[in-house]
C-alpha cells in the first residue's frame, strides 16, 4: 500500500480533503451568518429604543 | 569554492536552481518557468510583495553563467549571509514564516498566481522579520482547483505549530526529523484528545487523516473549487495559528538565568563593563553568541551594528529573544535554537542538502560566556575539545568567560557527580586555548573568581 502511494501526486490526494473541509466551514459560515442576522435583529431593537430612553430621560 | 557551482539544496523544481558564482548566490530561471515567470513579473504581484517586504528582491540578469541550454534568465537576488533552517527557528518564527506564506498566498490569488509550494526551506529571517526566498514558488492559478500545496503546509508548518502548542514540547527535534514536515497520521497520534475541541485541529488534523486512511488509491482530480471556497480555507489556516502559543509562564532551564540569579545585578554590571571594553575595538563583519540565553550579550554587539548570530539550546529563551526582536524596526540578532554540545547535522539528499551548523556558524568575533563549565562538567566535553570547538567557529577574535571550579554555578553542576574531566582550572583552560589561541587581554569580574578573556585566533 505505502508503495502504491509513492506514485500518486501528493497535492492530488489533498483535494478530496479541502472539499470536505471548505464545506464544514461553508456550512459554519453560514450559521454564523444567520446567527448574526438574528442577533443584529435584536440588537437593532434595542438600538431603536435607545432614543427614545434617552428623549425621555 | 569552484567558480560555478549548484547550490546543494536547490535540486527538486524543474523551473530552476540556485547556483554560486564570481562570489555571489544567483537563481536560473528555466524555459519550462519562462510563462509562469513573465506573469510573475508583469502581473504586479512581484512589485506587491517586495515592497511589503514579503518576498525577496532580484534584479534580471541577460547573462547565461553555467552555459545552461534549458536558460530563459539569471536573477541576482538580494543576498542573505547566513541561512537558517526550521528546525533551529523558535516556535514564534516558524509561526510567523506560516503566516507569511499565507499572506503571500492570498495576495497572488488576488493577482491570479497561486504557490505551488509551502515549505519553510523557502522561508528566510532577514533583519529580524521573515522573508520569502523562493520566486520560482508561484504559478498560474486555476480557480477550480484547490491548493496543490495545502498538505505540505499543513505537514510543515501548521502540524508541527499545533504539537508544541498542545504539547508545550520543543519542536525543532521532530522537524529536524521529519524534513518534509510532520505527516497527518504521525500528528492525529501525538495530539491529545482534548485538542480535538479545537476547530482547526479537528478539521486539519483529525478529519484529514480519517479521509487520508479511507481514500488510499482514489487521486480524486475531478473536484470543483471555488476562489471563494479557498479564501475561506486559507482564512480559517491563518486564524487557527494565529491562536496558537507556547506557554511561556513554563519555567525553562535558563529563561530567568539573568533575572533571578544571585549573581545579578552587580556581577552582570561588571561583567557588561568589561565585555564592552574588550569588544570596542574589535573589528568584526559577523558574530556569534554562543549560550546566549536572553541575548543581553548578543544587543551589545548588535548595538555596534554587527550582525550576530544567537544561539542557546533552551528554545523558550531563544522565543522570548525573537518576539523581543521582531517588535523592533530591524534586529541584527538572529536567535536560533542550537545545542552546541549536539548543532545541527548535515542532512538531506547525500547529507548536502542543509549543512552542518558548524559550516555556517563560523564568524568573525564569538562570545562564550558562562558556558565552558557546562561544557566541561555537564556535558563531559574535555577542555581541549572545548577549544578546538570555539576554534572552529573563531575566524578572528573570541570573548569567553571562564567559571572556576568554586563558583557557586559550578559547584550545582558537580553536586551529584564526580566523573566530570580534570583538572578543570585556569591553567588547564589557558594551556588548552594557547594551542588555536594567543591571549590578547584577561579580566576578573570583580565580588567573583571568573575571568573574561580576549583571545585572538592564531
Amino acid at each position: 500500500m505505502r508503495f502504491l502511494l509513492l506514485y500518486i501526486d501528493p497535492g492530488s490526494g489533498s483535494y478530496l480533503v479541502q472539499m470536505i473541509i471548505a464545506g464544514v466551514l461553508a456550512g459554519l459560515f453560514y450559521f454564523k451568518n444567520a446567527w448574526l442576522k438574528i442577533k443584529s435583529f435584536f440588537s437593532r431593537n434595542k438600538k431603536t429604543d435607545l432614543p427614545k430612553d434617552q428623549s425621555n430621560g | 569554492m569552484a567558480e560555478y557551482q549548484h547550490h546543494p539544496a536547490s535540486f527538486r523544481d524543474p523551473s530552476g536552481f540556485i547556483f554560486f558564482a564570481k562570489g555571489n548566490y544567483y537563481r536560473q530561471v528555466n524555459q519550462s518557468y519562462a510563462t509562469d515567470f513573465e506573469r510573475l513579473m508583469s502581473s504586479g504581484l512581484y512589485e506587491s510583495l517586495v515592497k511589503k517586504k514579503l518576498l525577496i528582491a532580484h534584479e534580471i540578469s541577460e547573462e547565461n553563467f553555467g552555459h545552461s541550454t534549458d536558460w530563459y534568465k539569471t536573477l541576482i537576488p538580494q543576498q542573505i549571509s547566513f541561512i537558517s533552517y526550521p528546525y533551529e527557528w523558535c516556535f514564534d518564527a516558524l509561526k510567523d514564516a506560516a503566516l507569511l506564506t499565507l499572506s503571500i498566498l492570498k495576495i497572488s490569488i488576488d493577482h491570479g498566481m497561486i504557490l505551488k509550494d509551502a515549505t519553510p526551506f523557502n522561508v528566510q529571517f532577514y533583519k529580524g522579520k521573515p522573508i520569502f526566498i523562493d520566486s520560482l514558488s508561484f504559478e498560474k492559478y486555476d480557480e477550480l482547483k484547490p491548493w496543490i500545496a495545502y498538505r505540505q503546509f499543513c505537514e510543515c508548518f501548521l502540524f508541527p505549530l499545533f504539537i508544541g502548542h498542545y504539547l508545550k514540547t520543543d519542536i525543532q527535534k521532530l522537524l529536524s526529523i521529519y524534513l518534509d514536515g510532520i505527516p497527518v497520521s504521525i500528528t492525529a497520534k501525538l495530539l491529545p484528545a482534548k485538542s480535538k475541541l479545537n476547530l482547526g485541529v479537528w478539521l486539519h488534523v483529525f478529519l484529514q487523516n480519517s479521509i487520508a486512511a479511507k481514500n488510499k488509491s482514489s487521486a480524486s482530480n475531478n473536484v470543483h473549487f471555488s476562489k471563494q471556497k479557498l479564501t475561506r480555507l486559507i482564512d480559517h489556516l491563518e486564524n487557527s495559528i494565529k491562536g496558537l502559543r507556547i506557554d511561556s509562564s513554563i519555567k525553562s532551564t535558563w529563561n530567568n538565568y539573568y533575572d533571578e540569579t544571585i549573581l545579578s545585578s552587580q556581577y552582570l554590571n561588571e561583567k557588561e563593563k568589561i565585555f564592552r571594553e574588550l569588544t570596542e575595538d574589535v573589528e568584526a563583519d559577523s558574530a556569534l553568541d554562543l549560550g546566549c540565553n536572553n541575548g543581553y550579550f548578543s544587543e551589545i554587539i548588535a548595538g555596534q551594528n554587527v550582525p550576530i548570530i544567537a544561539i542557546d539550546f533552551d528554545s523558550q529563551c531563544i522565543n522570548q529573544l525573537y518576539l523581543s526582536e521582531k517588535n523592533k524596526s530591524s534586529s541584527n540578532i538572529l536567535p536560533l535554537c542550537i545545542d552546541l554540545s549536539n548543532p545541527s547535522p548535515g542532512v538531506g539528499f547525500r547529507n548536502a542538502e542543509r549543512s552542518p551548523f558548524e559550516d555556517r556558524g563560523k564568524s568573525d568575533l564569538v562570545i562564550a560566556l558562562a558556558i565552558v563549565h557546562h561544557l566541561v562538567l555537564s556535558k563531559n566535553i574535555p577542555l581541549p575539545d572545548v577549544a578546538r570547538l570555539m576554534s572552529d567557529f573563531t575566524k578572528r577574535t573570541i570573548i569567553i568567560e571562564f567559571v572556576p571550579l568554586n563558583d557557586p554555578k559550578s559547584q550545582q553542576l558537580i553536586s551529584n557527580k564526580t566523573n566530570y574531566h580534570q583538572p578543570y582550572d585556569v591553567n588547564a583552560f589557558e594551556i588548552a586555548f594557547s594551542k588555536y589561541f594567543k591571549l590578547e587581554r584577561k579580566e576578573v569580574i570583580t565580588g567573583t573568581e571568573r575571568i573574561l578573556y580576549r583571545m585572538g585566533k592564531v
